[in-house]
């Protein structure tokens, strides 16, 4: 058999964060193999298909092929349901550039208070809520570093919940938005909170090989036309292939990380998804960045004689402390016999952003409630979908709406009105309740266990979603919206997830070093959003970019000293 | 399952079923397009059921294997519920259809199947042409909201 060959990094996920890892170290040299289960998908490729892209397992696994199993508590129960029966699937864009291929790019940084926490707001009974072993200043030029790189569009505002900047302003202004921002604007100034324009992920102006946003009304859940949105697979991937060290192996699924001693894994053991084949990949360096939920299951799946809890398990707090984003959302309807300010035109142009973000509740410190940490909020008009849409609000009381009604109902909503939305993000605190293990019986069809996922939130994040929900329907009732309803739970976003492999500097309590470097074995790095002991009050991406730029240059400081 | 794959028995037994699925659907076709036409009917501000074809578009759909087997199960089990309730189904007028349906809906079966049914119509109405239903984008025309650009070229990003 032919001797493989020796990568320097071995990385599996192309997303956020293994694109992040494979464009630092390409430039710096270094020979990088990027192992991604799913297919290139190009750019000229990409539609807007709804049906395809948002109704069915087009960019994701079929369901009976590939699963987890989601455990909640019913009635006090705990109760365990494969997503194959329920729908809910917890994949999030399988394909190369994973899910940053179809995030809608709302970014923020983290707040200097979020990596301290626990020191600021004290402990929270029943949650497990730590300091980070870093500070924001560690982090802050990589944040500064991904705005350029990935490209984000935006216009700095001063704001006392806003993270400092060690530059003026934004690399490129914001994207084009609906004149719905003049009422919205307007709105909040009337009851005293400030509007912020929204850091976006897209790019306003074009810029090298990518093209500026062409506004197709159609943005999250769907892959980019022109290459505006900062995916892996458009800001970070093209320049690492252009340097010739990345070798990028698509249709490659990671089974397991095989190890050859206690401290070293010395190869991942792969399956080509369609002829079957597996093989070995061999490097100095492995860096798991597929996704939080689903790189603790590679860890805890690669169990063996040297690891048998699973690699880099020695504290047992592999796959603990899984957190998603608390909060929830609302919305409104704007109707155009009650509209203000605007015209109705106006407000029904397609495809211009709403680009409107609040952070005067990232820290709460209320007369009657007290202080606590809050969270952001994004406006947005509803997701522009058709099929989705026509479906919702069908119902007469128990009964199903058809017939001429139906077409009259629908038309209706269509032509005569726009529904504006909220978005909370708030923390999800991490608890013992909410966990990665492995299924004792389940199997995916490459025959490794699936990824069993035990969910509950605290108490706190729900309280904390409800305080904020209020505050922002009465923006959209200031606006003049109609029928506004918000819903905040804690069933979580799952296209939101984190955590599961904590850092730390004590390998007692922690899976990573502050490096993101497995405590236990000192060639194993994991760069996604595993890392994070809590997370913020934000959408993660940013903070995945940067982080795994952060551990980016770790690991060609750990090749250059050939320490591994 | 391992000998059944090794062997090809598996494949062989999941063609079969798929096969028999069709011939069940191609029984219970009309009661399917039937409740779409009453759905979606003739003079309405939406185009109608009959106009879009929508019941080419059910069956190329829950046949397709991007559709969850379990639910295509459903869709046809659904309908042969109905029929075994209403054996004249197919030839009531409006009105005896809206009563049969409303009936049907008062089970919770019922209503689950015709909440589908009206999904996959809907589908039909509001994907992109591509697919075979809303002909000349006449179902994106009466809501006037349309599919972004590009449009897709071929069914399922195949």
């Amino acid at each position: 058999m032919m001797k493989q060959p020796l990568y320097d990094a071995v990385i599996i996920g192309s997303g956020a964060s293994g694109g992040a890892v494979a464009y630092t170290l390409t430039k710096a040299g270094y020979k990088v193999a990027m192992l991604e289960k799913g297919r290139l998908i190009r750019r000229e490729e990409f539609s807007k298909d709804e049906l395809a892209y948002c109704r069915r397992d087009i960019v994701t696994p079929n369901l009976f092929d590939e699963y987890h199993v989601i455990e909640q508590k019913v009635d006090g129960k705990w109760e365990a349901t494969p997503t194959y029966d329920s729908g809910w699937s917890f994949w999030n864009g399988n394909i190369v550039g994973g899910s940053s291929n179809f995030m809608s790019g709302m970014f923020h940084r983290l707040h200097p208070d979020d990596f301290r926490l626990k020191s600021k707001y004290g402990a929270i009974e029943g949650a497990n809520v730590v300091d980070w072993p870093i500070s924001y200043e560690d982090i802050e030029p990589y944040y500064t570093m991904a705005e350029n790189i990935v490209g984000i569009s935006g216009h700095y505002k001063p704001h006392p919940f806003e993270p400092p900047r060690s530059t003026p302003d934004f690399p490129q202004p914001p994207t084009q938005e609906n004149e719905v921002v003049k009422l919205l604007d307007r709105s909040c100034r009337k009851l005293g909170v400030t509007s912020l324009v929204t850091p976006r992920a897209v790019l306003s102006q074009d810029r090298g090989h990518r093209k500026a946003c062409y506004y197709s009304n159609f943005c999250g859940s769907y892959g980019c036309s022109s290459g505006a949105k900062g995916s892996s697979r458009e800001a970070l991937l093209p320049a690492a292939l252009a340097t010739g060290n990345l070798t990028l192996m698509s249709n490659t699924h990671v089974k397991q990380l095989v190890s050859e001693s206690k401290t070293h894994v010395g190869y991942a053991l792969a399956v080509d998804t369609i002829t079957g084949k597996e093989k070995h990949i061999r490097g100095r360096i492995f860096i798991v960045a597929a996704q939080a939920h689903e790189s603790a299951r590679l860890l805890l799946n690669s169990a063996d004689k040297n690891h048998p809890d699973g690699l880099a398990n020695s504290s047992g707090e592999l796959g603990k402390n899984l957190i998603f984003s608390g909060g929830g959302s609302g919305q409104g309807e704007l109707h155009r016999d009650a509209l203000k300010h605007i015209s109705f035109d106006a407000l029904m142009q397609t495809g211009l952003f709403v680009n409107r973000s609040v952070l005067d509740w990232y820290f709460i410190d209320d007369w009657l409630e007290g202080k606590f940490k809050g969270g952001s909020v994004e406006f947005m008009f509803e997701h522009q979908n058709i099929i989705s849409r026509a479906l919702k609000h069908n119902y007469d009381g128990e009964k199903l709406v058809w017939g001429k009604a139906l077409g009259e109902r629908v038309v209706k909503r269509f032509r005569e009105q726009k529904s504006i939305r909220f978005e909370i993000f708030n923390d999800w605190l991490p608890t013992d309740d909410c966990f990665v293990s492995v299924d004792p019986t389940h199997k995916d069809k490459y025959g490794m266990p699936v990824g069993k996922l035990r969910i509950n939130g605290h108490p706190q994040d729900v309280k904390v979603g409800n305080y904020i929900a209020k505050k922002c329907e009465k923006i959209l009732e200031e606006m003049g919206a109609k029928n506004i309803y918000s819903s905040v739970s804690n069933a979580p976003a799952q296209n939101l997830v984190a955590g599961g492999c904590r850092f730390g500097d004590d390998p007692k309590t922690s899976v990573l070093n502050k490096y993101c470097q497995a405590h236990d074995i000192p060639n194993l790095f994991v760069a996604d959003a595993s890392f994070m002991p809590t997370g913020g009050s934000v959408a993660y991406t940013w903070t995945i970019y940067a982080n795994a730029f952060r551990v980016a240059d770790k690991i060609v400081e750990v090749l250059k000293k050939s320490e591994v | 399952m391992i000998l059944g794959s090794i062997t090809g028995l598996s494949a062989c037994l999941k063609a079969e079923n798929a096969h028999a699925q069709m011939r069940d659907f191609k029984k219970i076709r009309p009661v399917i397009a039937a409740v779409q036409e009453h759905m979606f009917p003739k003079n309405s501000t939406l185009p109608s059921a009959r106009s879009m074809h929508t019941i080419d578009f059910t069956e190329e759909t829950i046949f397709h294997h991007t559709y969850d087997k379990d639910i295509r199960t459903f869709v046809i089990a659904g309908a042969q519920e109905l029929i075994a309730r209403e054996e004249r189904f197919l030839s009531y007028g409006p009105a005896q259809k809206e009563k049969a349906l409303r009936a049907y809906e008062q089970t919770g079966y019922g209503s689950n199947w015709l909440a589908r049914i009206m999904t996959l119509t809907m589908e039909a109405l509001f994907s992109d042409p591509v697919y075979g239903s809303n002909i000349n984008e006449s179902g994106w025309r009466a809501i006037k909201s349309f599919g972004g650009i590009p449009r897709p070229t071929t069914r399922y990003i195949a």
